[in-house]
């Protein structure tokens, strides 16, 4: 109940507050709003692996973090002309490089779950003892 | 019937507005993606937040890179995502406690990064004049398979190489089952 209270109270604030952000960093004219958004999400993946306990949902907070970055790469690429269409380029290999890394990520999981019966990464201290 | 440039009302650019509109989609979804109970939920909530990002992309100037995020991340790597999630569900359902101990210095770790990369971009100049481009799908075709072209060889062996890897990991192990059998 407090969490749905706390979420009720929070959502409207942090969305408003976002949205000054924005319009005051020059909306969707300027590279710096792109930017702080593509921090924030990293900032979220960040978290996210840093706090989760299921090791999909670590793999889904690297997929966040991932995206982050491509979301800076393709704000340089479009605002700074020197560098091009090589923004662009390269976020497509970083999301062909992501494809990779999350099928290699969730055939490990799998494989670990299939020994350990469990998809929760504090219970996987077979090394501990 | 035009529509005209700025909102009527509120006479702000339809820009800003659609802008901060994904923006807050896309960061309350991320938000939705690392705090939810119940996983398949983050998962779905995952695929919310891509979506927004590809908004995004169309926004920043560089529709392909959309286009390619909407096949890819919504496409592939979500529903890849969802097929892990369903095969490592266990049967008493969502967990009770879904963060580690660490979860609070995670937290603030997070804020603190938020604050210091906010100070950071604020305090640079990038050394752009401003205004925004548009990536023409013409010229990113040209430069793909120009000056990238090597990069680009690679990263088709790097996903050969991963996908063989994905199938030798999560295959089941069946030398002894044969060996019994024949």
């Amino acid at each position: 109940m407090i969490r749905v209270i706390a979420g009720a109270i929070l959502a409207p604030v942090f969305i408003v507050g976002l949205g000054l952000i924005g319009l005051a960093a020059g909306g969707s004219r300027s590279l710096d709003a792109y930017l702080v958004l593509s921090g924030i999400l990293f900032a979220i993946g960040m978290f996210g692996f840093l706090a989760r306990r299921n090791a999909i949902s670590m793999l889904m907070s690297i997929e966040l973090m991932l995206n982050a970055v491509n979301l800076a790469i393709v704000a340089f690429g479009s605002f700074i002309p020197k560098l091009g269409a090589g923004g662009s380029v390269i976020a497509l290999l970083v999301m062909a490089v992501a494809a990779a890394e999350a099928t290699v990520g969730l055939s490990i999981v799998i494989a670990i779950y299939r020994n350990r019966k469990t998809p929760l990464v504090d219970e996987y201290d077979a090394m501990r003892q | 019937m035009a529509i005209p440039s700025t909102i009527p009302i509120l006479g702000l650019p339809w820009d800003d507005v659609l802008f901060v509109i994904l923006a807050g989609t896309m960061l309350l979804a991320g938000l939705l993606v690392v705090t939810m109970r119940d996983i398949i939920r983050c998962g779905l909530a995952m695929m919310v937040c891509f979506g927004a990002l590809a908004g995004i992309y169309v926004m920043a100037g560089a529709p392909l890179v959309a286009g390619a995020q909407v096949l890819v991340y919504i496409g592939a790597i979500s529903v890849l995502v969802l097929f892990a999630i369903m095969l490592t569900q266990t049967k008493v359902g969502p967990t009770r406690l879904v963060f580690q101990t660490q979860a609070v210095p995670a937290a603030i770790a997070a804020v603190i990064l938020v604050i210091v990369l906010v100070l950071t971009i604020g305090a640079t100049q990038w050394g752009g004049n401003g205004e925004r481009g548009e990536t023409v799908t013409a010229d990113l075709a040209r430069v793909l398979f120009s000056d990238w072209v090597l990069p680009f060889e690679i990263v088709g062996v790097l996903l050969l190489a991963a996908v063989i890897g994905g199938v030798f990991l999560a295959k089941r192990d069946r030398t002894a089952a044969t060996d019994d059998v024949e």
